[in-house]
């Protein structure tokens, strides 16, 4: 009869902190959203003239014939090929003068492994004048960014993109605020004595604790739903919804629920445990930070990526979810059976607890 | 008291690690009687309150409230008793109104036309914030969140605490009508006079420990009569030799005693005496509560 009362309550205490928190996050994401065009041309990064070269390989016993090809520019006395491993040919490898006209074969030895030496090849058409001029340059190689290397994905489209929005902040973002008020639903009860009438009440302190930690779910997860609306809106509005399903994207948002419900119980059992708002907090920001920098040690030093089976971040899969609309039901039920057991331990603690004065 | 028992107390202790909060209690409180707990700071009130409502986990003993265990059957407990705390606070952010719908329907009670009596009663404005409300306000907050479910129970920790002299006699009135229909109120007080114009009877506790149950009356019967008598001439302190004198005293031509027995054979023989002013006083609470603590005992 009386289940949802608590919550109700604490909804009515702390509306408005969360309303004003939803405003800043849909402001974020939505701004965030509208910086990928921008985002999108700069990682597209393409070589000078690039359209104008071009290059196949034929892969032999001891070489790989490179067969070049390129735009003949009027007036051009004749072509030199620069040969390097970046696209700044002021340190080329190579550099083969004279050609008269394309194409041009080159032959490259396979490196130490075994494997195709990266190289870049600028053509550079020279006039009778002295006179140079670039015509292009590309690669024998599929180019990727730093971002892509370290991280495994391509930034350049909109999955990407949002796969940065989930990886960086995002999580410190919610789960910070979500960690707080997490500690205080439970801390505020005691640091402003009400706590004794409310359990004087005839609600057992399993549903109270219950009740606490559902509304701040709920809260998480209007957040997300708002979230992955916004976003829904935000790429549609930037023309990429034909790049990336709207499910994918409500269902790449939603699936952090179940670590912020981790980050609920920590905070909420942390809130019990020590009774004050301050101590508490500190304890539930230490578990959120350290999650997310061993996460992200985890994924910027090789050799270290099992690390990130010890975080809770891990187990959300938001990159399936983006490029295969996929859920990864293993990592959800982790994730939820963590959280179940963190609000159990809370209400073994709690039931039986001395209510401090 | 013939009433049933609605609060049975036997071995209570609470200790806090080494320091012990309430010691081995045994008490009963009867139905429709307001009893009175009275001790200094730091005595063991709250902590026996608080400890019979399962807000603090006892270290032994028994409490049964209603016949019913106070630890298995707390929340029925929990729905016949009202309770103010000590310290009652409530969401500042929020109006007296919503608070007190809330606890309301949280004892199972949906009519809150007791709840706008009560309030208007105590003069308390329900659409304000509670945040913004004086010490005293917020006490009435609390006074009104204990009365307003109507419950058969009424604990409550110094519940005059913050209110003026008026207030404070609406809030006695208050108890004396729950008194009335039948209700048992517990009530902590330090403040004697307060106990003594509401209590039926009162429990004495010091350094964790009870020390007196009494009914206030039979409480002065056996701590006696103060008597003052002046003579016309020095008298032989020696004539005060009498079973149930104590602590005589003679400043000049000026007597002074305690009389708990044989006040007729004191009568007697000082009416061989010429005297110039007698009175015999009967004990404040306040003068009963000094005189144990200052006794440091039983009373004894």
């Amino acid at each position: 009869m009386k289940i949802g009362k608590t919550m109700l309550m604490e909804l009515k205490n702390s509306w408005k902190g969360f309303v004003l928190f939803i405003l800043v996050v849909v402001l974020l994401v939505g701004g965030f959203a509208h910086a990928y065009p921008s985002f999108s041309e700069a990682f597209e990064d393409e070589l000078e003239g690039s359209e104008n070269v071009d290059v196949k390989m034929l892969k032999e016993d001891k070489e790989v014939n490179v067969t070049l090809n390129w735009k003949e520019i009027d007036n051009a006395e004749n072509y030199s090929i620069l040969v390097g491993k970046s696209p700044n040919m002021m340190v080329a490898l190579e550099r083969v003068d004279g050609i008269e006209r394309p194409p041009h074969d080159y032959n490259l030895s396979y490196d130490e492994d075994g494997e195709i030496p990266k190289r870049y090849f600028a053509v550079v058409a020279v006039r009778a004048e002295g006179e140079r001029e670039l015509v292009g340059i590309e690669t024998n190689f599929e180019r990727t960014t730093a971002f892509q290397e370290i991280w495994g994905v391509d930034y350049g489209d909109i999955q990407g993109f949002l796969s940065l929005l989930w990886s960086t902040w995002w999580v410190l973002l919610i789960g910070l605020y979500i960690g707080y008020i997490s500690v205080n639903v439970i801390t505020k009860d005691y640091e402003e004595d009400r706590m004794d009438v409310i359990l004087s009440k005839p609600i057992s302190r399993r549903q109270y604790i219950l009740e606490k930690f559902m509304v701040v779910s709920l809260y998480t997860l209007s957040v997300l739903v708002i979230i992955g609306l916004v976003l829904i809106g935000s790429v549609y509005s930037v023309g990429e919804l034909n790049s990336v399903s709207s499910s994918a994207l409500i269902i790449s948002t939603l699936l952090s629920w179940p670590v912020f419900l981790v980050i609920i119980s920590v905070s909420v059992l942390a809130g019990i445990y020590l009774e004050s708002s301050r101590k508490a907090v500190g304890v539930s920001f230490i578990f959120i930070l350290i999650q997310y920098g061993i996460n992200m040690v985890g994924d910027l030093t090789e050799g270290l990526e099992y690390l990130k089976t010890y975080t809770i971040i891990n187990y959300w899969d938001y990159e399936s979810a983006l490029y295969g609309e996929t859920v990864g039901a293993l990592d959800v039920i982790f994730l939820l059976v963590l959280s179940a057991l963190l609000v159990v331990s809370a209400l073994v603690i709690f039931e039986r607890k001395d209510i401090p004065v | 008291m013939e009433n049933e028992v609605v609060m049975r107390i036997r071995g209570l202790t609470k200790k806090y690690g080494d320091v012990v909060g309430i010691k081995d209690l045994d008490l009963d409180v009867h139905e429709g009687e307001i009893l009175g707990f009275l001790g200094p700071n730091g005595a063991g009130k709250t902590t026996t309150i608080r400890t019979c409502l399962g807000l603090l986990q006892k270290t032994s003993g028994d409490v049964k409230i209603f016949g019913l265990d106070s630890h298995e059957d707390s929340i029925e407990i929990r729905r016949r008793t009202g309770y103010l705390p000590g310290d009652f606070g409530m969401y500042p952010d929020l109006k007296v109104k919503t608070i007190l719908s809330y606890l309301l329907s949280q004892s199972g009670v949906s009519d809150e036309s007791r709840m706008k009596e009560l309030s208007e009663r105590l003069e308390l404005d329900i659409n304000r914030k509670y945040g913004n409300l004086s010490k005293g306000n917020k006490q009435k907050v609390g006074l009104v969140q204990a009365f307003m479910a109507d419950q058969d129970l009424i604990i409550m920790d110094e519940p005059t605490s913050g209110l003026d002299p008026l207030m404070q006699q609406k809030c006695y009135e208050l108890l004396r009508e729950e008194k009335a229909k039948g209700k048992t109120i517990f009530m902590s007080s330090h403040i004697l006079a307060e106990v003594e114009e509401v209590c039926d009877r009162v429990a004495i506790i010091r350094n964790a420990e009870l020390q007196v149950v009494e009914e206030i009356g039979s409480l002065k019967e056996k701590m006696g009569k103060k008597l003052e008598i002046e003579f016309e001439n020095s008298v032989d302190p020696s004539l005060f030799s009498i079973e149930g004198v104590d602590d005589f005293e003679m400043d000049g031509r000026k007597a002074t005693m305690i009389v708990t027995s044989n006040l007729d054979q004191v009568i007697k023989k000082i009416s061989q005496q010429n005297i110039i002013n007698m009175s015999l006083e009967t004990f404040s609470l306040e003068q009963l509560f000094l005189t144990y603590y200052s006794r440091g005992g039983k009373g004894e």
